[in-house]
């Protein structure tokens, strides 16, 4: 009666970057378990630095013995250049964000709550504030996340696409909550992220089904071709794209589905800040790019008009919005929002030059995100990160190298020349301009004008302004957001001086269908 | 497209059962009313299912979502107090209606736009003898050979997502027993209650009935002096002056049944003092 | 149209083939002196010298290895590498070695090491000279970056370059809050002009793919004529913003916030003419549009005559000097305006006017030194006594900047005067007559300046300075008046030096095109020259009777009038034909354009940024903190999202 079931044919090589980390975090699980309290740490950090390299490890190995442009696991795997390339990225941005996530000499015994059962305020609370210790399973959590994050933008179809985004989000959610000072404000950030990303994926999921109605299949490829080949109401396709879109435009906090972004990435522990402004854009626009070219290419007439206004209207928003933060880590998101508009000049240019700009704009913007709020980690007073703009007042004076770290990242962000910023800015924009959408770019070079303000703002603070009395201090960072810090600048100036060889990477190829 | 009458009839009683049923959640007040409110929406979905030639979908339905997830749901309604609801008073200003405009804009939409493609589309249907009807491999086969084959990645995925929720509730509801000042287990609680040789029986009840209607009114040891233990801590409307009057007064005229005749020794203050005990009472 | 400049481009070898020395040079003295932090104190500044003398001694070997070659091979390309090198992308990191970038790396070493040198001296108690001279190593850096480069994107590079070093070195007395507020006033204004010339460098890409000069200027005729102009009027922007041209001019004048070398290299000698370096440079493209050099000439002229008039208001002697470069970049603008007929000149009068202009600014900067850095002209008055060398060397180069006859400014100034007359119709006699009375103005304001300064009564003797301490003028160390003493040479014959003979407008006809000369004027020539002169010397004449001539001139502004101040306002005033001929209608443009200046000029800006603050701050109203008002504007934005696809779907 029933055949049985034959399993599709898995590349293992291939998925093998993905299968680490997975695995890794399932084994970070059991040590959990089993290791004593006082090693965990050491452990931990060790099993995550290793698999994250590990991982790098075999996606080399498999971009040198060829790739063959395929998917696997019965196509719901793409492992194509755009894919491998995200990976990379992810694997890069994932090590940076692990580094500060490990740190704990900035924040004697790092940026995570020792026990996050503990009630916030009570006394039990103020007593383990001092304690050196660390809710370990953050290294698991991140590690599924960036696993999640590695499939989301490589899932060729929309199944896999949901359930890597759950993956990817579920422990984003529990480590925004996982702050050692301001609890509550954490624990906030964490509720309100929880809530707008279930109502998110509420509307990814009634677009999944939509999709399916209309064309028999989550495959991007088949809804491409329905769409192409049908002459059937395409109301559905339209509908279902659009409450897809509404679910990958928030994971990519482009306005206006970015409200939750400053709250969260204010509230959320620095390194998970970094983490999610790193890694998630790059995950999300990832997709994004996927979804639009892959399955909607083929309909784009219909519907890239209206994708040019959000990419305009996130420009503004974050440009105009970012000019009265007083917070540093609230500018820095709006500073995302506006960003996330640039990313989608790129994604909206549709072909090849467009990949290559935003790939290698996710690349080079996810170095410099890392390393600025690893700065931000480092400036704090005596209750913990000292995030408010007034108190960064005559930082030039009291930590040179600090402060020029953090003027080369904010001028990168601005998009100076000699900086990855203006690299990507220019690639993005010239992939816009050969597409024809000069209205956008136009307008995008004038809110990154308008944006220029409010980096400027944060220099002549630091250098022009005389220092509070009773100002923060600058820790001085161990070895671990040292590493992040570095890595972060220096692929930043080197993505700047000379870009062609990432730019190379990133263009490689197309998406597989 | 056919619909047979039985199918119709189910559907046009199921049908409005579930969009009461959703609606009722919104509106209820009570939060466990919400939550039964629920389960009639999904019982009536479970049963459109099975109609729909989808009976092992129908039946995962209701023993998942009504059976599991809707009972869990009800418990930690039931644990954190069936009354403890928000206040529903709208502070912002325009959210409701604004919220009521674009929430029927949308459903208005996607009506529309459902309804203009259902017009030339053919069903594919689960009837489909080859595949779930008697002759095929049924429902649960197929249902199975797509996870295992199409979905298998997505299908393996979700332990990814189990495990991180597992963790995710450890983590933010579980703290350590041993740790210097961390919370005592039952066992502990207990041990200490002896070891420190003060009450281990229950605290004594107010003396509602004794002399007053409030619980307020401390009870009167036999001897005719007052029990401090009695009063609830968590009332702060008994004056401690008042209490110190009372002391007096029951200092002075000792009560007439009791049995020693004289006043007890004073061995507290007037203040009431905080034992591990009341403290354990009042939590 | 232009003789088509040369493009025959050669690949640099030999010689020249070590220009990147040119760049690397003080790009490695920035280096060393910003990163090598409080060990390199003693002897940074030497080195900063030293990087910038050794690119000028570079510079003199590569200059004159270009004049041994003939004309048509003096046009050479040097290939670093690859910037962006992928596919269709391709941005090529180069220098284009021609007679343009040759004068300006001269005028910019050359000028750039003497205000080194003299810096040493200026910067000499200042805890952070070191860092003061990695700025000033930056800045030469990233000049020559941008006149040295072969594409838009290299110059853009060094545009925000100098943007960058400029902006730092504005804000050099951070303890000034003016200071602050004057560089971040000068980065937004120069990003509203970075934003013209990004576009323009899209559009450039867009239209003929490519950004390389050779490329763009080899197939700029393919342009449509409504691009060209776009691009044209879009580089203007830029070349506003980053020359102080109207209506981009406001933050010149605050610039001279920053130490005085820095004025006199940056804001008046070097950065600020990049914006006439980029209408000469992309010459082919102006060439395309007559709209466009329209609008340059009317720019350039409308901006020489505001500049003038506003000097005429401040006492204030740096912004004095700063509207006079702002009016003086005017007639550059003027002149590389008028097209083929200009472009040289526009060029040379910008060399002769690097070294006056730094000359006077140094001058100043003496001044300064000598009156514990008062900067009010009103305080000053018989210094040529007490400051012998640097009332020479100043004089030298006043005469220079009013056009006195055989010294620089008589030759370059006259030459664009002419060429503005010969443009024909009424440009001709629109623009001539705006140079004409924007010398008159020039020699009014500066001979003011002359007079309150070094002439009359020593108004210091009985004043103190902010700090409460008595002036005690003296002249600087040779460090310091050794470098002036040169530029004032070089005011003094530059002009004729360049001038005579056709020198510069030859060499640098490979790159800009022979100069041509308007067939008829509607005056002859002479008559021009004389107009001029006798002009100027009205100008000069009237600020002597104003000036001169008073016995005393207040102290205070005349604004705030005391008893002995009203006697001698009496006196100021005493012609009342003078005062309601020439002071009042004066007193009220002048008013006005300060007025404009301020008001609305910055009110622009100041609009612009309140326009973006409050509609920020609106915004903001909407991020309540609240998930449900979060949800609620997504839900909108989805609506929105859906109503929108699913209508251009059926519309």
């Amino acid at each position: 009666m029933t055949t049985p079931a034959s399993l599709p044919d898995i590349d293992y090589a291939g998925v093998a970057p993905v299968l680490i980390i997975l695995g890794a975090a399932c084994i970070g699980v059991l040590l959990e378990a089993f290791v004593p309290r006082s090693q965990r740490w050491a452990v931990q950090v060790v099993l995550s630095l290793l698999a994250i390299v590990v991982a790098a490890i075999a996606l080399g190995a498999y971009l040198y013995t060829g790739p063959q442009n395929t998917s696997t696991f019965a196509g719901s795997i793409a492992l194509d250049r755009p894919a491998l390339f995200l990976w990379g990225t992810l694997l890069a941005l994932g090590l940076g964000s692990i580094l500060l996530i490990a740190d704990r000499v900035v924040e004697p015994g790092g940026a995570f709550v020792a026990q996050a059962g503990i009630r916030p305020g009570t006394m039990l609370d103020k007593e383990q504030a001092n304690r050196s210790s660390m809710q370990t399973e953050v290294f698991p959590l991140a590690l599924f996340s960036l696993a999640g994050m590695m499939i989301f933008c490589s899932a060729n179809d929309l199944l896999s696409m949901f359930v890597a985004l759950e993956v990817l989000s579920l422990p984003l959610y529990l480590m925004c909550g996982l702050a050692r000072r301001r609890r509550l404000l954490s624990q906030e950030a964490a509720v309100k992220y929880f809530l707008l990303g279930a109502f998110a994926s509420a509307f990814f999921l009634y677009g999944v089904a939509l999709l399916y109605g209309y064309a028999n299949s989550v495959k991007l490829a088949d809804i491409a071709n329905a769409a192409g080949g049908t002459n059937r109401s395409d109301a559905l396709l339209f509908l279902g794209m659009g409450l897809l879109l509404i679910g990958l435009l928030f994971k990519g906090s482009v306005g206006p589905f970015h409200t939750w972004t400053p709250d969260v990435y204010q509230g959320a522990p620095t390194p998970m800040t970094a983490f999610m402004g790193a890694c998630t854009k790059v995950a999300a626009f990832g997709a994004i790019l996927r979804v639009l070219m892959v399955a909607f290419g083929s309909t784009h007439w219909e519907w890239q008009t209206i994708m040019w206004v959000v990419a305009g209207i996130s420009m503004l928003l974050g440009a105009i919005l970012g000019i009265t933060q007083t917070d540093v880590k609230r500018m820095i998101a709006y500073s995302s929002v506006a960003h996330a508009g640039f990313l989608l000049v790129g994604v909206l240019a549709l072909d090849g030059s467009g990949i290559r700009a935003t790939l290698f704009y996710l690349i080079s913007y996810g170095f410099t995100t890392i390393a600025a709020f690893g700065v931000v980690s480092l400036v704090r007073d005596g209750t913990g990160e000292s995030t408010s703009l007034s108190s960064w007042a005559g930082l030039g004076k009291r930590s040179p190298l600090l402060a020029g770290i953090f003027t080369f990242l904010l001028l990168a962000l601005a998009g100076i020349p000699l900086t990855s910023g203006f690299v990507s800015k220019f690639v993005v924009f010239a992939a816009g301009m050969s597409a024809g959408i000069t209205p956008l770019v136009v307008l995008g070079l004038i809110a990154s004008t308008i944006a220029a303000f409010f980096y400027l703002r944060v220099i002549v603070l630091m250098y022009f302004s005389e220092p509070a009395a009773d100002g923060p201090t600058v820790t001085l960072p161990g070895m671990y957001t040292t590493a992040a810090i570095t890595l972060g600048t220096l692929v930043t100036l080197l993505l700047g001086v000379y870009p062609s060889f990432m730019l190379d990477w990133a263009g490689t190829g197309g998406f597989v269908v | 497209m056919t619909v047979s009458v039985y199918e119709e009839i189910a559907f046009w009683i199921l049908g409005p059962l579930s969009l009461a049923g959703a609606l009722g959640m919104l509106f209820s007040r009570s939060a466990v009313h919400s939550a039964l409110w629920l389960v009639l929406t999904m019982l009536s979905l479970g049963v459109l299912y099975m109609v729909q030639d989808a009976p092992f979908l129908g039946i995962v339905q209701i023993i998942v979502y009504t059976g599991a997830i809707m009972m869990l749901f009800l418990f930690v309604l039931m644990l954190a107090g069936r009354e403890s609801s928000d206040s529903v008073v709208e502070v912002l200003r325009g959210q409701r209606i604004w919220a009521s405009l674009l929430g029927i804009g949308l459903a208005g939409l996607v009506v529309a736009g459902v309804a203009r493609s259902l017009g030339d589309v053919t069903p594919a249907g689960l009837d489909n003898p080859a595949a779930n009807g008697s002759g095929g491999p049924g429902n649960v086969a197929n249902i199975g050979q797509s996870l295992f084959t199409r979905y298998l990645f997505p299908f393996e995925l979700t332990s990814a997502l189990l495990i991180t929720a597992a963790i995710g509730a450890m983590v933010l509801a579980y703290t350590r027993k041993q740790a210097k000042g961390g919370k005592n287990r039952q066992r502990e609680m207990v041990n200490m209650r002896f070891r420190e040789n003060t009450r281990p029986g229950a605290l004594p009840g107010p003396g509602v009935f004794a002399t007053a209607d409030s619980v307020a009114t401390p009870a009167l040891l036999p001897d005719g002096s007052i029990a401090k233990e009695s009063l609830s801590r968590i009332i702060e409307t008994t004056p401690v002056t008042q209490i110190e009057e009372d002391e007096a007064l029951a200092d002075r005229h000792p009560d007439a049944h009791a049995l020693t005749g004289a006043a007890r020794d004073g061995d507290d203050g007037a203040s009431i003092v905080a034992s591990p005990a009341s403290e354990e009472r009042s939590e | 149209m232009s003789i088509a400049a040369s493009e025959t481009v050669q690949q640099a070898s030999g010689t020249m083939s070590l220009a990147w020395l040119l760049f690397a040079l003080p790009a490695f003295g920035a280096l060393v002196l910003l990163l090598g932090g409080r060990r390199t104190n003693s002897w940074g500044h030497i080195l900063g010298v030293l990087t910038v003398v050794a690119a000028f001694a570079v510079g003199l070997v590569l200059f004159f290895t270009s004049l041994g070659a003939p004309p048509d091979q003096r046009t050479l390309n040097l290939h670093l590498f690859d910037w962006i090198d992928v596919g269709s992308l391709q941005v090529e990191f180069g220098m284009r070695l021609d007679p343009l970038s040759m004068v300006f790396v001269l005028l910019i070493t050359g000028v750039g090491a003497l205000i080194h040198i003299y810096s040493i001296g200026y910067m000499d108690d200042d805890r952070d000279r070191r860092r003061f001279f990695g700025y000033l190593n930056l800045f030469v850096f990233s000049m020559l970056i941008l006149v040295l480069g072969n594409s838009f994107i290299t110059l853009y590079l060094g545009w925000e370059g100098v943007g960058l070093a400029s902006y730092l070195l504005i804000g050099w007395y951070s303890d000034r809050r003016s200071a602050a507020t004057a560089s971040k006033k000068a980065f937004l204004m120069n990003r509203v002009g970075d934003v013209g010339l990004a576009i323009a460098i899209f559009l450039l890409w867009a239209n003929l793919g490519s950004t390389q000069y050779t490329e763009v200027f080899a197939r700029a005729g393919q342009l449509s004529p409504g691009t060209a102009t776009a691009i044209a009027l879009l580089l203007l922007l830029g070349a506003c913003g980053k020359s102080g041209q109207f209506p981009l001019q406001a933050w010149l004048p605050d610039a001279m916030e920053g130490p005085t070398p820095v004025s006199a290299l940056i804001h008046a000698a070097t950065m600020v003419t990049a914006g006439v370096y980029l209408v000469a440079r992309s010459n082919p493209i102006f060439d395309l549009t007559e709209t466009g050099r329209l609008v340059v000439t009317l720019i350039g002229a409308f901006t020489l005559l505001l500049g003038c008039i506003v000097g005429c208001a401040y006492d204030d002697i740096k912004k004095v000097l700063a509207y006079s470069t702002v009016s003086q970049i005017g007639y550059m603008m003027l002149g590389v305006g008028l097209g083929p007929f200009g472009y040289a000149l526009g060029i040379i009068h910008l060399l002769a006017h690097g070294f006056f202009k730094a000359g006077l600014f140094l001058g100043a900067g003496s001044i300064m030194h000598a009156m514990n850095d008062e900067v009010d002209m009103r305080k000053f008055g018989g210094l040529w006594r007490k400051l012998p060398i640097t009332f020479v060397t100043f004089g030298l180069g006043y005469l220079a900047l009013i056009g006195f006859p055989f010294l620089s400014g008589y030759y370059t100034k006259d030459a664009i005067i002419e060429a503005a007359f010969g443009a024909g119709g009424w440009r001709g006699w629109v623009f001539g007559l705006a140079g004409a009375i924007g010398a008159a103005l020039t020699a009014f304001y500066m001979t003011r300046l002359m007079l309150m300064t070094f002439f009359g009564k020593s108004r210091w003797k009985e004043l103190r300075s902010a700090d409460d301490r008595e002036f005690h003028p003296h002249e600087a160390k040779p460090v310091m008046w050794v470098p002036m003493v040169l530029l004032a040479i070089g005011s003094l014959g530059a002009g004729a030096f360049f001038v005579l003979g056709d020198r510069v407008v030859n060499y640098l006809s490979p790159t800009l095109g022979r100069l041509s000369t308007a067939e008829s004027h509607p005056i002859p020539e002479l008559l021009i020259t004389i107009g001029t002169l006798v002009l100027a010397a009205i100008g000069v004449l009237v600020a002597w009777l104003i000036f001169g001539r008073a016995k005393d001139i207040p102290a205070q502004r005349p604004e705030n009038v005391s008893g002995i101040v009203r006697a001698a306002r009496k006196d100021l005033y005493g012609n009342a034909l003078n005062e309601a001929l020439i002071a009042r209608p004066g007193i009220w443009l002048d008013r006005f354009l300060v007025w404009l200046d301020n008001k609305g000029v910055d009110g622009l800006v100041n609009g612009t940024a309140a326009l973006f603050g409050g509609s920020s701050g609106r915004l903001r109203r909407l991020q309540t903190g609240f998930v449900r008002s979060y949800a609620l504007s997504m839900l909108a934005g989805g609506v929105i999202l859906i109503g929108a696809l699913l209508m251009v779907r059926y519309a």
